[in-house]
């Protein structure tokens, strides 16, 4: 809320400086955002008097006028294109080296032949009022030749009110903030009506269907008046405070909202049908033309103020274009309502119309307001545009609450704020929030929370307890824990001392993110760089991995920023691969990335998230040297770095087998699915390596021929975690090796001899390790020859040479059987 | 042959022995003289060969004599055997010379990402105070993302958070980490201190200090007298071990419906030190966490009795914390993944 300071001293004293009382608020909870000097642009605009006007001769739009500034000043001559002006009157007048707000210069001109020494200022050129028509007219008691700064200068501060203190936006609720701080008093407003004519209730009626969505309706009446502007010093303060001058009869309403906080709405009366007005809930069908001109079809849940041929506006939020207040209208109705917080918000969220009014009512209202918020209406309006006040209101809820009694225990109120405060000086804080303190009786109620059964006091309890009296406007006060803050707020948060907790420590527990940590700190140890991607992507990013745009398996956001980020990624590729893109545009070819983040899909209709290890190389993984060839990135090495972290986890190596489906975005020659088993034995489906498909590539703009890619869940790989890593002896023993070129044919797979030769010479070999791949001549067209090398190894002997050859028969034995290799010699 | 003549035909063959020793250039040369003066059939043994035919008294004096002129050859064939191995390794050596100035084989050096470890750092100074780390889900049921934390449909604070919704009902993207407060009281029983950090949403417009996807680590602690007073220590501790001890903080009335009473927590500007410049829009505090002693409502809603139960929470931008860290001025830095920035961390 923006809060003009030569306002806001109507309500209350301030010595304090703009800086000064900004911070104070800030400390009370009312922070201050920022302070806007107005005027502080004005510069060397002051008050000049017009001692002639005369027609130009050469143009019959522009007249020349002369203008004194000060005494001893000499006569300035300024041509003007403005009509309203005359001799005697006092007006802005720019002078050559002014600046006008947003920086615009002025000086010595010529127009049409003749010379302007400076400008006459409309009140739209000052920011004053919103008039850009004619030259702003100042009272005739402003004194010629002052700076217009010192007189309509002010100091603005953008006070950021929290959702809870309804009740302080306005002036008169900050006063009260201003008035704990410094111990002000408080100055209401006088108000004051002389009312004459007919009874309101002669002129209007008002019916509510639904009590509970209008609690209180105050209608008054309000004849022979005149519609025109505004008293200039109203049109200042209403734009200081960002909002646009109309009319006197509207700002007198805008000027009670930031005055008092209490919205009104303001009808010609004589667009309201036999005077009737009805609050009531929208029909099927019905229409209202909006003060914005915009034609609304009416949803059955809008709350309206109608009259009996139709909706009038839409209660609380925009009145309607047909009932608006015209410089011809000569009599208003004045509505000054309570409404159900949760109907307004609603309301205005529907239509997309969140006023200043909407924003106020969806905060809720404090009921005395309406009685005098229209009486503070009807009695500007007579001040300002004439006319008769009818005697009386109509009011559908007359009787006012009384102010809460909200009993406390300072005991708990110290208990929470760990700071030593007795009740006499809880009770002196309160006070000056204007919240009075009574001696608790047995049977009081505590409430600890609001639907919660309250903690009913004993005499003991009593004799320890005070009850708050809070005053109406103060509705956010509820419970026992919103007395200890306004305590804590009043008193001064900052004077809470720090201290170190010395309550007991919770159970030890280990932290979940160990062996995610454990996963990245490895893979930056072998010189990956990791990647936070976006968890939003597009449509587009999934029908490229092959998932529909539609796919009932995606989670979509309703309400996306953009397209490209509006679905939950069900996958880390898309983002990793745009890494990469983004970063061959600048010329960085080389990368290994990684990223541990969650991929969201649907499971059997519920959300379900799974943490996923994304990992990229592309180009060169050795490092361009001069002592060292190249090595471009592929699914062996993306095979390799997987390896790596599973052995540096103490999870076994992974099995590599070529999956039964090839996803569409992956080489259908260049895929690996991985499978570990965990400590129980089980086997886990651990993920993929795969170098991309050359279209997908394409698709996403990358330009590396070579790009490798694992995406690995964490959640197998957590679950192949050892339960405890435990020593195993290694035999000391000397330990045989023994290669083997094997032949295979079409069909069998490096994978198929290494779990023969595995299983063939299970207990005694230690090791083994593929060394050679070699095709061509001697070999058959589909053959290929794997060179193993197997480290053989018994735990407590030397084996025997008899021993080894048996072990290496049994294995070609087994490969022969099996696998149809032979052993090339 | 008598003595003097075997004996000058020794002297002989020792002065040409070591003469041909010291001409020996390398270890061939070396071996064939070795064979030629000392080996079976060398000229030593050939000469002592004809020794049967000295008269039998002067024998073991030609021996003697013999011997001598053997141990000295085999004394200057070793020390020039060592002389030409010496030489030998240091030609090798200067052989082996290279450009000591040439650089070093390139290792890939890996980088952590500056969010992610701003967090872990989080964690670890919090860690020393008891804290233990939880997890809560990134897509969230409205009830624990707002009416478990006080906060009903139409309730005008919700303005507080521009919220993503989700296609499936009842759920949304979790605006904040506080929701995990429900996770955390509904699963462990106090006293708790729990530290939950995650990925975040709102419906933003991006801009250098905002983006849509964010981070935040919340905190939490409840007990039976857990108060004000050790929520602010607590947070000058940390603020002190991430920013250095000394830099002074504040503490003042903030707003969330989850926290009564509730607090903003400010420290002092760490770009301008507390004289003001843009980035603390010159008041010379920069806000770095919202927190509160938990609502009663809330407690009630993890399962607690409030009145046996009080505790507080923090909710810390990572972010802006890592901001603040690293001294960057644009969030969008983080996410956009440039290897320039990545390199580093």
């Amino acid at each position: 809320m923006r809060v003009p300071l030569s306002w806001l001293r109507e309500y209350v004293e301030i010595e304090l400086s703009p800086e000064a009382l900004a911070e104070r608020l800030t400390l009370l909870g009312m922070e201050v955002q920022a302070i806007e000097h107005r005027g502080a642009d004005w510069r060397r605009i002051v008050v000049g008097e017009l001692v002639t006007v005369e027609p130009h001769p050469q143009s019959d739009h522009l007249l020349i006028t002369t203008v004194r500034t000060g005494p001893g000043e000499p006569l300035l001559t300024i041509l003007t294109g403005a009509s309203n002006v005359a001799p005697g009157q006092h007006v802005p007048v720019a002078v050559p080296g002014a600046v006008l707000p947003g920086g615009r210069r002025i000086e010595v001109t010529r127009m049409a032949g003749r010379e302007s020494q400076g400008m006459l200022c409309s009140g739209d050129e000052l920011g004053l009022t919103s008039d850009a028509e004619g030259i702003l007219i100042l009272p005739l008691e402003t004194p010629v030749g002052a700076p217009l700064v010192d007189l309509y200068g002010d100091a603005v501060l953008d006070v950021d009110v929290k959702p809870n203190r309804g009740d302080a936006l306005s002036l008169l609720g900050l006063a009260r903030e201003v008035a704990a701080v410094t111990g002000a008093q408080v100055r209401w407003p006088e108000i004051a009506l002389s009312e004459s004519g007919t009874p309101t209730a002669e002129h209007v009626a008002v019916e509510v269907t639904d009590a509970g969505l209008c609690p209180r309706f105050v209608a008054r009446y309000v004849d022979e008046l005149d519609v025109g502007p505004s008293p200039l010093l109203v049109q200042a303060r209403l734009s200081a405070a960002g909002v646009r001058p109309v009319s006197n009869v509207v700002d007198a309403s805008n000027y009670v909202m930031l005055e008092l906080g209490k919205p009104t709405h303001t009808f010609d009366a004589a667009a309201i049908a036999e005077g009737r007005i009805i609050v009531r809930l929208a029909r099927p069908g019905e229409r209202l033309e909006t003060l914005d001109h915009v034609v609304r079809e009416l949803t059955a849940d809008t709350l309206l103020i109608a009259d009996p041929r139709g909706p009038l506006g839409l209660a609380g939020v925009m009145g309607g274009a047909a009932s608006e207040v015209r410089d011809a209208t000569t009599a208003i109705v004045i509505e000054s309502a309570v409404f159900d917080p949760v109907s307004i918000r609603r309301t205005a969220r529907r239509y997309a119309l969140r006023s200043e009014a909407s924003l106020r009512f969806e905060k809720g209202q404090e009921p005395r307001l309406a009685r005098i918020g229209a009486d503070r209406v009807a009695q500007l309006v007579a001040q300002w545009a004439g006319g008769r006040v009818a005697p009386g209101r109509i009011d559908t809820a007359p009787v006012e609450p009384a102010p809460r009694r909200l009993p406390f225990r300072p005991a708990r109120v110290v208990r929470l704020l760990g700071a030593p405060i007795d009740a006499a000086e809880m009770r002196a804080l309160l006070a000056r929030v204007e919240v009075e303190t009574a001696p608790a009786q047995p049977g009081d109620a505590v409430r600890v929370a609001a639907d919660m059964p309250s903690v009913v006091l004993d005499a003991e309890a009593a004799r320890e307890a005070l009850v708050a009296i809070v005053p109406t406007h103060r509705r956010d006060l509820e419970i026992e824990a919103d007395l200890a803050e306004e305590v804590a707020r009043v008193r001064g948060y900052d004077r809470i001392p720090g201290r170190l907790p010395e309550t007991p420590m919770p159970e030890y527990r280990p932290d979940p993110r160990r062996a995610v940590d454990a996963v990245r700190d490895a893979l930056a140890g072998r010189g990956l760089d990791e990647v936070v991607t976006h968890a939003l992507i597009g449509p587009h990013d999934h029908e490229r991995l092959g998932i529909a745009a539609d796919d009932p398996g995606t989670i979509r956001v309703t309400n996306p920023i953009s397209a490209e980020h509006s679905q939950l990624r069900r996958s880390l590729l898309p983002g990793l691969l745009r890494v990469l893109v983004e970063n061959e545009r600048q010329r960085r070819v080389d990368v290994a990335l990684f990223e541990v983040g969650h991929v969201h899909d649907l499971a059997a209709g519920e959300p379900r998230e799974q943490p996923m290890l994304g990992l990229l190389l592309a180009g060169d993984q050795a490092g361009a040297a001069w002592n060292q060839p190249p090595r471009p990135a592929d699914l062996w090495e993306a095979r390799g770095l997987v390896d790596a972290l599973c052995s540096r986890l103490g999870v076994p190596l992974p099995e590599a087998t070529v999956p039964a489906e090839i996803p569409p975005y992956a080489h259908p020659g260049r895929t690996a699915q991985l499978r570990v088993s965990g400590p129980d034995g089980q086997a886990l489906d651990l993920g993929r390596v795969f170098e991309p498909h050359p279209r997908y590539l394409e698709a996403v703009g990358a330009r590396s021929p070579h790009v490798a890619v694992a995406l690995v869940s964490l959640t197998a790989l957590q679950a192949a975690l050892p339960r405890a890593r435990r020593y195993v002896p290694f035999p000391r023993v000397p330990a045989v090796e023994r290669d083997l070129a094997i032949v295979i044919g079409a069909g069998r797979s490096a994978g198929d001899v290494e779990r023969v030769v595995r299983d063939a010479a299970a207990p005694l070999l230690r090791g083994l390790r593929l060394f050679d791949v070699y095709r061509g001549a001697p070999l058959g067209p589909d053959e290929r020859s794997l060179a193993f090398r197997l480290t053989l190894q018994a735990a407590d002997r030397t084996l025997t040479d008899e021993e080894i050859d048996a072990a290496v028969a049994q294995v070609v034995d087994a490969l022969a059987t099996r696998l149809g290799a032979r052993i090339r010699s | 042959m008598d003595l003097e003549t075997i004996s000058a035909r020794l002297a002989a063959l020792e002065e040409a022995g070591l003469a041909a020793i010291r001409g020996a250039a390398d270890p061939d040369a070396l071996e064939a003289v070795q064979v030629a003066y000392l080996g079976r059939r060398g000229e030593l043994k050939t000469l002592l060969g004809g020794i049967g035919a000295l008269p039998a008294e002067h024998r073991p004096q030609v021996g003697a004599i013999g011997n001598r002129v053997r141990e000295t050859l085999e004394a200057a064939l070793q020390v020039r055997r060592a002389e030409l191995d010496a030489a030998a390794l240091e030609a090798r050596l200067a052989h082996e010379a290279v450009d000591v100035t040439l650089p070093g084989r390139p290792f890939r050096r890996g980088s952590l990402h500056p969010l992610i470890e701003t967090n872990r750092e989080i964690a670890r100074i919090f860690g020393q105070f008891g804290f233990v780390v939880y997890e809560g889900p990134e897509v969230e049921t409205d009830v624990r993302n707002f009416q478990a934390l006080n906060i009903p449909p139409d309730h005008p604070a919700r303005d507080l958070w521009d919220t993503l919704y989700t296609d499936v009902p009842g759920y949304l993207l979790r605006t904040h980490t506080s929701p995990g407060q429900i996770h955390v009281m509904q699963q462990t029983a106090p006293p708790i201190r729990a530290l939950l950090p995650g990925r975040c949403f709102r419906y933003e417009a991006v801009d250098a200090s905002h983006g849509f996807e964010f981070f935040q680590v919340e905190g939490l602690m409840v007990d039976e007298g857990t108060t004000m007073a050790d929520l602010r220590g607590l947070l000058d501790a940390f603020t002190h071990a991430m920013f250095g001890g000394g830099r002074p903080t504040r503490f003042r009335p903030g707003y969330y419906p989850f926290t009564e009473p509730s607090v903003a927590f400010d420290v002092q500007c760490v770009v301008c030190d507390g004289l003001g410049c843009a980035s603390c829009k010159r008041t010379g505090w920069m806000t770095i966490l919202g927190a509160g002693m938990v609502h009663p409502v809330v407690l009630r809603n993890g399962g607690l009795d409030p009145e046996r139960y009080q505790g507080f929470a923090f909710g810390l931008g990572t972010d802006r914390i890592a901001i603040l860290r690293y001294g960057i001025d644009d969030i969008r830095i983080f996410l956009e993944n440039d290897l320039r920035f990545l390199e580093q961390f």
